[in-house]
């Protein structure tokens, strides 16, 4: 049990170590390398005029190749760390900020790998995984104490809904970080063609499809958060700040859905509503720290 | 043209035709709901805020915002009048929306419009051309034939000469966003129908062995027959257990445990652990045998000096001008038994009479430890511990909106789901004989700047390719960035 809850840590000591490795050939390879081209022109008087041009391009695929490893290297240690720690303590480690962070970092990571096989573009990696460490960072910034297993006060004590309820809301929060990433880099390369970027278009889709991922899952949260809420206090809405939290996101993004089907809001302003819809993950995650309420366990 | 032709029918309505016409168009817009949703969540915001340090830090950080946030920590956002504003407005939007749309996108679904031009076909960021060796109408019967292997419903028609053809897959998954924005009015429903004929009672208490009505015109009676509870090695909690019968005019109808977690249904009527406390009846008799009380004191943690983690409880007896405090021996593991002077063993207890006034039936502070049946005289009174008693806080509740709210669950979850993993898929093309012999097709799918929809359509195409065993030519045409575009536009995009 002791040892289980040590080589867990342990677990995820690897793979900080592997992401951040990782984070940093993403950066190297979505910054790209600059390239000269040399082009031959023959003018109509006979003469050759050599021109230069320097462009970017995707730093060597060798650098990508490497980084998308270091991932998935990173994926599997952690999930290591996950599948230890719930041997030791007989559930999901879901319950403190330790715990809900390390499944935060697990899926993060995991769910941004999943869009990079589907598009066939690592840039987003260099947004997603430097997040991923800064979350790892936080963790480590956690006292020891809470490292340890804790057994559930009776107020969580449901295990099932519980399990489903909170990891359902890490999987929004991961994909949000995917659609958000993209968001970034939609705004780096609409406009201008970047050489170094995928297509706006692509960009803009895979925002979009993240959030068709975390957009259910946040409405399932809201659905069983209130089914659960109604199981434990008799109410399925207690106007909570952390529910309502939740639920601002939820609308941030319900905005989102829509003002894509805006012509004029298409494309950039709704790349600034994921921003914004991030940053209402973000309070949404972090609110423990500033709220009380019924939410309040957790730790922190 | 449609445009022009839509005004004039406007000019010619009387002001209250052109009212309405208005209002109902402002209903529809997607624009005006994203400003109702921006809206709706601004204020979302403030009532999260209102639950949290943030206001306070606003007003210790700006100078004389001070006023403001006591006021913000003052307004209850989610039950104020702008909120539910808000809520009744996105409602009749959502149903005017619905009303408005249904119609239009059922007949692009059962009826979409088969013909296409050369224009579109060649304007699309992405479209294939074949060439084949057969006649027009057999190739355009092998084509078809191949779509519909690949699961897409196919249309043609004949015109000038040519064959149109059109082919689309998930055609129903459009229709998931009525169920789901349904659903939301559904949810609203739910609420006032919740708070219109359900109840909820936060702090039922009985104390073990006692019987209580639960009113609310139900009819139904909880007795408490036994509770419990267990702690952890260290202290924590572990469970509360209450076993519980429900009766109903007076009849026996349900029997059961109920924890946490775990509550008790009986028809729309639930009722929940919430807590739990100890109580002690005490009776206090003057000198003649007067009762002057007989009460139930409940006891709580942490109130006396000389055992300050032990249950205890404290009343006034104004008849005899004293205050009398009790202590329960300590039972809680947690508890450090270090602070304890009084040392008590379970069915004793500790009681205490200090004079309040100064005619007081005592003259100075009177203790004494009793157990349970026990009398004592203390000062000029006696003082009986009749019995401890446990009681439960229970928390009992009826909503009949149950079934509303698990009926717009399915249906928002559902409509999602639709709407996400079902996209219209939709292809568009022209089959025409070909010069010297043969026939070719032009091929092009309604994806304009949807990088997903054209992947469909190029694993569409390698499906083709492969059924029909010729080579596609793939054109792909550049288009100035989205946003570009869009600054040209306003109306909103048709599906
Ligand atoms: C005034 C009320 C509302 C109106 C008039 C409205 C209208 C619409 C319309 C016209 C669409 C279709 C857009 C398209 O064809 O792509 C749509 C889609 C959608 N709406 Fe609403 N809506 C309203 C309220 C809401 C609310 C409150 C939410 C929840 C946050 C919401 C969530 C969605 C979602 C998730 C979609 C699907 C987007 C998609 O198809 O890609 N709507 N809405």
């Amino acid at each position: 049990m002791e040892a289980l809850i040590r080589l867990s840590f342990y677990s995820f000591a690897a793979a900080s170590l592997a992401l951040t490795l990782s984070a940093i050939f993403y950066i190297l390879y979505a910054l790209g390398r600059v390239r000269v081209r040399q082009t031959a022109l023959t003018t109509g008087t006979g003469t050759t005029v050599i021109g230069a041009t320097a462009t970017r391009e995707p730093a060597s695929s060798g650098m990508g190749g490497l980084a998308t490893t270091l991932g998935w290297i990173g994926v599997v240690f952690q999930g290591a760390a996950i599948v230890t720690r719930s041997i030791a303590a007989g559930r999901l480690p879901l319950s403190n900020m330790y715990e809900f962070s390390t499944t935060f970092i697990f899926l993060a990571a995991l769910v941004y790998l999943i869009f990079e096989r589907w598009y066939g573009v690592k840039q987003a990696g260099a947004v997603v995984m430097p997040l991923a460490v800064a979350m790892a960072l936080y963790v480590w910034s956690l006292p020891v104490s809470m490292r340890e297993v804790d057994p559930l006060i009776p107020a969580l004590q449901n295990l099932p809904l519980m399990t489903v309820h909170v990891s359902l809301a890490i999987l929004s929060y991961a994909a949000f970080t995917v659609s958000f990433a993209a968001a970034v880099l939609f705004l780096i390369a609409e406009g201008r063609r970047i050489s170094w970027l995928p297509s706006p278009a692509l960009l803009d889709d895979l925002s979009y499809r993240a959030v068709t991922i975390g957009f259910p899952a946040i409405t399932l949260v809201l659905i069983l958060g209130s089914v659960w809420a109604y199981r434990a206090w008799g109410t399925y809405w207690q106007w909570d700040p952390k529910e309502t939290a939740t639920l601002f996101t939820w609308l941030v993004y319900g905005v989102y859905l829509h003002t894509r089907s805006l012509r004029a809001w298409r494309g950039r302003r709704s790349a600034y509503i994921l921003l914004l819809g991030f940053a209402a993950v973000m309070f949404t995650y972090f609110g423990n720290y500033i709220f009380g309420g019924l939410h309040a366990y957790g730790g922190v | 043209m449609a445009q022009i032709s839509l005004e004039r029918q406007v000019s010619k309505r009387s002001p209250l035709e052109a009212g309405i016409d208005r209002v109902w168009r402002f209903f529809c817009s997607v624009r005006a709901a994203v400003v109702e949703i921006v809206i709706l969540a601004v204020l979302v915001l403030i009532g999260t805020l209102r639950g949290s340090s943030v206001p306070r830090g606003i007003a210790d950080h700006v100078p004389g915002t001070g006023g403001l946030v006591d006021r913000w920590y003052a307004w209850d956002a989610f039950h104020s009048l702008p909120f539910m504003g808000m809520l009744t407005l996105l409602a009749v939007a959502i149903a005017i929306c619905t009303v408005n749309r249904a119609p239009g996108i059922w007949s692009s679904i059962v009826n979409p419009t088969v013909t296409t031009t050369h224009g579109f076909l060649s304007n699309a960021d992405l479209s294939a051309r074949m060439a084949a060796s057969d006649d027009r109408d057999a190739f355009a019967a092998r084509l078809q034939e191949a779509l519909r292997r690949r699961r897409h419903r196919v249309l043609s028609a004949e015109r000038n000469g040519e064959i149109h053809v059109y082919a689309d897959r998930y055609r129903w998954g459009k229709l998931g966003t009525f169920p789901f924005h349904l659903a939301l009015i559904l949810v609203l429903v739910g609420g006032v129908v919740g708070a219109r004929w359900g109840f909820r009672d936060d702090e039922f208490i009985v104390p073990e062995g006692v019987t209580r009505e639960v009113g609310h015109g139900t009819g139904v009676s909880v007795r408490v027959d036994r509770f419990s509870e267990t702690y952890l090695e260290m202290g924590a909690p572990k469970e509360y257990r209450s076993d519980l019968t429900l009766l109903k005019d007076g009849n026996e109808v349900k029997q059961g445990s109920i924890t946490v977690n775990n509550p008790m249904t009986y028809h729309d009527m639930v009722v929940y652990q919430s807590g739990f406390g100890q109580a002690v009846r005490i009776q206090v008799a003057d000198k003649s045998g007067n009762l002057l009380m007989d009460d139930m004191i409940p006891l709580g943690p942490f109130q006396a000096k000389n055992n300050p983690d032990a249950p205890a409880g404290v009343l006034d007896i104004p008849p005899a001008g004293v205050r009398l405090t009790a202590i329960a021996p300590d039972t809680n593991p947690a508890n450090r038994p270090d602070l304890d002077d009084l040392n008590l063993r379970s069915g004793q207890m500790y009681l205490q009479l200090r004079p309040l006034t100064a005619n007081a039936a005592l003259s100075g502070t009177v203790e004494s430890v009793v157990n349970q049946g026990q009398t004592t005289r203390l000062g000029d009174l006696d003082v009986t511990f009749v019995r401890e008693k446990r009681f439960t806080v229970l928390q009992i509740a009826r909503n009949p909106a149950v079934p509303i709210f698990i009926a717009s669950a399915l249906l928002l979850v559902g409509g999602l789901a639709c709407t996400f993993y079902f996209p219209h898929r939709r292809v568009r093309g022209i089959v025409s004989a070909a010069a010297g012999g043969g026939a070719m097709v032009t091929l092009a799918p309604l994806a304009r700047r949807d990088w997903s929809g054209q992947r469909a359509f190029e694993t569409l195409l390698d499906g083709l390719e492969r059924d029909l065993g010729l080579p596609i030519e793939r054109v792909r045409r550049e288009h100035p960035p989205p946003d570009r575009a869009a600054a040209t536009r306003q109306e909103p995009a048709t599906t």
